[in-house]
């Protein structure tokens, strides 16, 4: 089970960066960003994942006293979600900076904005 | 105390309370932000103080939970260093931004804030998730300051910021999660003991994190986007990101690889290398100011890489190496950033406005300096540590490498320099000047000087350097606001005082140096007082020049030699590219003598290496690669003497320079270089010198030099050059004496050594009043002038007898001790072409004569004076010296003979009376010149009296009616003379060798013009040279 | 740049990433770090039923900061990024049914985060998740009637004081309890009850409601720089 979703999420990692390093539109690679981050935070979460174990949550069907046993790790889990905001965070200021692009060059093609170089 | 979690809190709630703010209140936001950066930074600063009064480390636990289990901070020595350099280069800056930040209002201001926040938490915590969240905050951060001033580039450059730092943190956190994967832990003492890296899958972890660190440093090649912010950010905001980021995120690479275990460290350094020779050759053809600040920014922190990776090697030194290099560029680019946003100028020759603000150039300056490790700052001491230690340790390839790219960078970093002192800058508007911006660079410009002086004070060796000579300039520095007389009074003084409480410490050899040096100084400066006004800036870079020379005599250890060296270097060159069309000569003498020091430090290394010593004494039988050591010490030295293939500089340095410039660096300079071979011969063991091929190659350039110098000096119509020119050819018989490595032949050079000086500084000093005069160094454009000034020509016909090396005059005597010495050694070849060159000598000497003072009066000089009485009293007594040297040469060469008998003993001289007695034959001195003196006279007599009925010429020209001559100037008799000369000659003389720099600098610009391609300013570009930057990186580390 | 170039490249640091999935081999127990965390003795000191609560808002409680801090960093610099352009919008008309529904919904949405926040430390959710489906129903008002002006003012402050109180109580937790961010600086209370763990539910709805705040001031600032042109 951890397996798969560990190799999904390293492919999807892989096809992140292929949208980023591949399209033009600077919307797309944005896209692509998110995807990245996507694929990063199935790779940590299948890490997190204890054979049989449930979600860290100490309710009716998970007392104290056997929760070291029934759990799968938190840590991963609370890292993800710090991860996901960051993510948030990052993604929204890129998406400013691209009205801020398409206003200056009427254009989101990421090769329209060499002006610096060499 | 305050605990220093409290920078974390100050910071947040400084800036969530600043939402409270009213839009409008733009200077209480400001001033807020400043009042929490600067609590932060008292906090920082009190345990920095508690620190170093050996207080101990606080660990900062959170969650009421102890480590691993909840997130911990340290405030340690290292920490507390650097949260303080980060607050207040984070408080200037602010200063420095104030009105930037309160015009993009109060949401900006928070930014900053958060910024400078996050940088103390990155430097302070031992959570590796922790720091991944807070170099979040800081590149988002930066990401949001970019655009502070807002332009389509700087937008551009953010955005690039953005997809890279997004990319490079992916990766950070994919490591991060495997390490916690195989260790269990996310504390970084946990992770240090766990030991992930045993595992193949934990060591790609370890990979991933370091790499996604050296990437957040910029590291070339993959670091476009960092330069496109570099370039195109609010300079305030660069100064940031060069030293506030650039010193956290090495501390993070600190933490990081002591984590990662010592396997790592040779990787560390050669990334490092790569980025510091990488960036600094791709930064030659850079053309904008900010962007080439960012390649060098990035090689420095290139350079600090290697300093780390090589941590356990250097040992204890290496928090003092770190320090010094990291300081100076934390100040300095800080600064230059800083000038960046007060000149407003992008372009590098645009700087030239930087000097109609003299203070200004003087900040710029030091900030150069600084960065490239000239005393007396930081940089200084701590490459100087690094160089030794490394040589010590066996690491002589990177020393090579780090002084290639460190040449590199002072190539684009001088040549910037050199259009800020002598660019065109008529129609470039003045820049004005705002207190906020300038009180910033204020104090970092104080503060290099200051730490630079305890830098230096922290080592043994370091501390015993003698800071009054440089104290001396510092306080003629802040007088000069006072006339010319005034400051000259002062400084003959100053020089005198210091000679004749000096010169009872010296011994013989080091006398001859010393009184060559200051007396020589002092002398030559009395011609200035013919200058008026204040002569702004000229006194302090003359006097550093003269106590880096004192510096060589008096030094004890080779970290003083090598101090003073360098201070001699750096005053002679703002003293040679005052000069009027000097910059490209100052350039060039720049780098050929920072070349030659760097070939010197390489060297002083290798005598150091095994010797646990920098006495002086380490040069005399050097054990490591002794061959090399002794090589290079003489390249570098005849860097100095400007022998044949690295002479490039010396004409126009010495032939555009002032008129009283050109005898000090002429007379003078030159002879720092062959102290420099002196020193390097003994060392070599004298006599009984075990390099047999080393002295000969040695006389053979010796002899080569002569010639050619000689022979391009014989082409020159500017008179000045012509001088410059003939010192190259003089100072090659000064270094092929010496290359005899015989008595005789030393006995030969030294009374060249003095000759030269004497008869020089006469030359010099007489053409250069008479170019004072006449407004040009031409000397078709002169004639005639025996009738305005007969004194000067009086002065001229004694210095070129003296230099041509005929009876009676002082010449002859190093003439004939040479040709004894030859005869002895038995180098007939050499000795051939001595004897050829001689000749030559003439043909050019009879120039000075002829064309300058006979002939005929030009019409506009009909009216021009006798030169200045300020050159002809140190002439004159100059002269009066050639004189009793000629007349009693026993005076000179009998105790010079006695002094050179310590190192040479055997083949000396036996002198009865004035009478000198060798093995082939005796020269009576006073005889000589008296008879031949006689005799001319007798011959003047008798033309005077057969020659009375020759008539006045009358001005005449040969040009024929009707020609119409495009170059007025062929026209004269006296141009282009030896033009068939040059025709049958031309291969030995010296465009061969400036063809063959040429080619080099040119290949070296080449490659930096084809590497730097690949910044195509394309943001996914970028993202491809990560990602390729890391799979390079990978299978060169761990190999597939 | 050749897309067949990329491929060799993607598949490059494939294989560059490839020994971190095969010497990958699952998890048969907690880590000792996650371990410390089920310990009954460590559950009761934090009290929080919710471990990734206890983990987010006490133990990594750091991060939790910078995370607000991110999002508040980004609300800022966009703020002063995007300044309203001259141009104005011609808005096309939302049907009555999705507006007045949206009227309806609206509130609800906001109830629902509000809810998710509180119990953050006892069921599935949070601060953050809370505050985004706080921030989702301001989506929705937004789309609904685009000419609503949010009270820009009102979010900033609310932001601004939530992050205030967070810091506060962190503060307090280095001055009155065991280190910066103790939660026992307020009564543990019983296992499992809604006030209970101490400051986590606190810093939890302030955490909510600044989130929901920044993100709506997000939303808000995009919303109102589009423009036709």
């Amino acid at each position: 089970m951890e397996y798969i979703t560990l190799i999904t999420g390293f492919l999807i990692i892989l096809a992140g960066l292929w949208a980023i390093m591949t399209r033009k539109n600077i919307i797309r690679i944005i896209i692509g960003f998110v995807i990245f981050d996507t694929g990063l935070h199935i790779v940590m979460v299948s890490i997190a994942y204890v054979r049989g174990g449930t979600a860290p949550i100490l309710d009716g069907s998970v007392s104290i006293a056997d929760a070291a046993q029934k759990i799968v790790d938190p840590v991963p889990q609370a890292l993800v979600l710090t991860a996901i905001v960051i993510g948030l965070g990052v993604t929204a200021l890129m998406l400013a900076y691209a009205m801020k692009l398409h206003q200056e060059k009427k254009s989101l093609n990421i090769e329209s904005f060499k002006d610096l170089k060499w | 105390m305050i605990s220093p979690i409290h920078i974390l809190t100050i910071g947040l709630g400084g800036a969530f309370a600043l939402g409270f703010v009213p839009k409008k209140a733009k200077d209480v936001a400001a001033i807020i932000m400043l009042f929490a950066i600067a609590f932060m930074g008292a906090i920082s600063g009190s345990w920095l103080l508690s620190l170093i009064n050996g207080g101990s480390a606080e660990q900062i636990f959170t969650a009421g939970f102890r480590p691993p289990y909840s997130i911990n901070l340290l405030m340690g020595l290292n920490e507390a260093f650097l949260s303080t350099a980060i607050n207040v280069i984070g408080l200037l800056g602010g200063i420095y931004l104030y009105k930037s930040l309160k015009s993009a209002g109060n949401h900006a201001i928070m930014v900053f804030l958060i910024f400078i926040m996050g940088l103390n938490i990155i430097v302070m915590t031992r959570d590796i998730f922790n720091l991944f969240v807070f170099m979040e905050i800081v590149s988002i951060a930066t990401a949001g300051l970019v655009i502070l001033t807002e332009t389509g580039k700087s937008i551009q450059a953010g955005f690039k910021y953005m997809m890279a730092t997004g990319i490079i943190a992916g990766i950070f956190l994919l490591g991060i999660i495997f390490a916690y994967y195989y260790s269990g832990t996310l504390n970084i003492d946990g992770l240090t003991s766990a030991n992930i890296g045993l595992a193949k899958g934990g060591s790609v972890a370890l990979f991933l994190i370091l790499v996604s660190i050296i990437l957040e440093l910029k590291s070339f090649p993959a670091n476009g986007w960092g330069l496109d912010v570099y370039e195109a950010a609010n300079p305030g905001i660069g100064a940031m990101l060069s030293s506030a980021t650039a010193t956290a995120m090495y501390f993070v690479m600190y933490k990081i690889l002591e984590m990662a275990g010592p396997q790592w460290n040779y990787y560390i350094s050669l990334v490092g290398v790569v980025s510091f020779v990488g960036s600094n050759l791709v930064a030659l053809k850079q053309k904008n100011s900010q962007r080439m600040l960012g390649y060098s920014s990035i090689g420095q922190v290139g350079l600090l890489m290697i300093i780390l990776g090589f941590k356990d090697i250097l040992g204890d030194n290496t928090s003092y190496i770190a320090f010094g290099i990291l300081i100076s560029h934390y100040f300095a680019k800080a600064g230059l950033f800083w000038l960046a946003g007060i000149v407003k100028q992008k372009g590098i020759k645009e700087w030239a406005v930087i000097r109609k603000k003299p203070l200004f150039l003087f900040l710029m300056g030091t900030f150069i300096f600084a960065l490239i490790g000239f005393p007396p700052f930081p940089s200084f001491f701590a490459k100087w540590t690094l160089v030794m230690d490394l040589i010590n340790t066996g690491n002589l390839p990177w020393v090579v490498a780090i002084l290639f790219g460190s040449m590199m960078e002072a190539v684009y970093l001088f040549r910037w320099f050199g259009y800020a002192i002598k660019g065109e800058n008529e129609n470039i508007e003045d820049f004005k000047i705002e207190l906020h911006k300038i009180i910033p660079v204020g104090i970092v410009v104080v503060s290099l000087y200051v730490v630079g002086y305890f830098t230096a004070q922290h080592t043994e060796v370091g501390a015993a350097i003698n800071w009054i000579p440089l104290l001396f300039v510092a306080a003629i520095f802040v007088l000069d606001f006072l006339p010319v007389f005034v400051k000259n009074t002062i400084a003959i003084i100053g020089m005198a005082l210091y000679f004749y409480n000096i010169y009872p410490d010296l011994d013989n050899l080091r006398l001859i140096f010393e009184a060559i040096f200051l007396v020589g100084g002092i002398l030559t400066l009395i011609a200035g007082y013919a200058y008026k006004g204040k002569r702004t800036g000229f006194y302090p870079v003359a006097l550093l020049m003269y106590a880096g020379l004192t510096a060589i005599i008096e030094a004890q250890t080779t970290l003083q030699f090598f101090f003073g060296w360098e201070l001699m270097t750096a005053g002679s060159y703002f003293l040679i590219i005052r000069g009027k069309r000097s910059m490209p000569h100052g350039l060039s003498y720049m780098l050929f003598s920072i070349g030659g020091a760097y070939a010197l430090l390489t060297a002083l290394g290798m005598a150091y290496a095994g010797q646990g010593t920098f006495s002086m004494d380490i040069i005399n039988g050097i054990t490591y690669l002794p061959y090399w050591a002794y090589g290079l010490l003489i390249v570098g030295f005849l860097t100095k003497t400007a022998a044949l293939g690295l002479h490039i500089w010396l004409p126009g340095a010495h032939g555009e320079a002032e008129s009283d410039v050109s005898p000090m660096v002429s007379a003078i300079l030159l002879k720092a270089g062959v102290f420099g071979v002196v020193l390097t011969l003994i060392g070599m063991g004298g006599p009984n010198n075990e390099y047999t091929w080393l002295p000969y190659a040695l006389g053979w350039l010796g002899a080569i030099t002569a010639l050619s110098g000689n022979l391009m000096a014989v082409f020159q119509e500017d008179a000045k050059r012509l001088l410059a020119y003939s010192s190259i050819g003089q100072l090659g018989y000064i270094v092929l004496g010496l290359a005899m490595m015989s008595h005789l032949g030393w006995l030969g050079g030294f009374s060249y050594v003095i000759n030269h000086f004497l008869y020089k500084a006469v030359l010099f000093l007489t053409i250069g009043a008479v170019v004072l005069r006449v407004g040009t160094h031409n000397m078709y454009e002169m004639g005639g002038l025996i009738k305005r000034m007969p004194l000067a020509f009086l002065a001229v016909m004694i210095g070129i007898i003296a230099l041509s090396g005929v009876p009676p005059l002082s010449g002859f005597a190093g003439k004939w001790l040479f040709y004894n010495a030859i005869l002895e050694k038995g180098w007939y070849f050499q000795g051939a072409i001595m004897f050829f060159s001689g000749g030559i000598a003439f043909l050019y000497l009879w120039r000075l004569i002829h064309t300058v003072f006979l002939g005929q009066l030009k019409d506009n000089h009909r009216n021009v004076k006798e030169i200045s009485i300020w050159f002809l009293i140190p002439i004159y007594t100059l002269i009066t010296g050639i004189m009793v040297y000629s007349f009693k040469p026993q005076w000179v060469l009998q105790p010079l003979g006695d002094m050179i008998a310590q190192y040479f003993p055997d083949g000396q001289l036996s002198w009865v009376g004035d009478t000198a007695i060798s093995k082939y034959g005796h020269w009576a001195g006073t005889w000589v010149a008296v008879t031949v003196i006689g005799a001319f006279l007798i011959v003047l007599a008798l033309l005077m009296l057969s020659t009375r009925k020759a008539h006045k010429l009358k001005q005449f020209d040969i040009t024929y009616s009707g020609e119409r001559p495009e170059r007025p100037e062929t026209t004269h008799v006296a141009y282009n003379v030896f033009e068939g000369l040059y025709k049958a000659m031309w291969p030995a003389t010296i465009p061969l060798v400036e063809a063959w720099w040429n080619r080099v600098t040119d290949f070296l610009h080449d490659t930096a013009d084809i590497a730097r391609r690949i910044y195509s300013g394309n943001g996914q570009i970028y993202i491809v040279h990560i990602v390729l930057f890391i799979i390079v990186t990978y299978f060169v580390i761990i190999g597939g | 740049m050749n897309k067949l170039f990329i491929l060799i490249i993607i598949v490059a640091l494939g294989s560059m990433l490839y020994p971190l999935v095969s010497s990958f081999d699952g998890n048969s127990e907690l880590s000792s770090l996650a371990q410390f965390y089920a310990q009954p003795d460590n559950i009761s000191k934090v009290n929080s039923p919710n471990l990734v609560t206890a983990i987010v808002v006490t133990y990594r409680g750091l991060d939790t900061m910078g995370e607000v801090t991110i999002l508040f960093l980004t609300a800022a610099i966009i703020a002063f990024f995007l300044k309203k352009g001259g141009t104005t919008r011609t808005l096309r008309l939302n049907s009555e049914i999705f507006k007045t529904s949206a009227k309806l919904l609206v509130p609800i949405i906001v109830m629902l985060g509000v809810y998710i926040f509180i119990n953050g430390h006892l069921s599935p959710g949070g601060g953050f998740q809370g505050g985004a489906v706080i921030a989702s129903a301001v989506i929705l008002m937004l789309l609904a009637s685009p000419n609503t002006k949010l009270k820009h003012n009102f979010f900033e402050a609310l932001e601004s004081t939530s992050g205030l109180v967070f810091v506060g109580l962190a503060a307090l937790g280095a001055l009155l309890g065991l280190g910066y961010l103790d939660n026992a600086i307020l009564p543990l209370g019983e296992f499992g009850k809604l006030f209970s763990a101490g400051a986590i539910p606190v810093i939890y709805s302030f955490v909510g409601l600044k989130v929901g705040a920044e993100l709506s001031n997000i939303l808000n600032k995009f919303q109102s720089v589009q423009s036709d042109k």
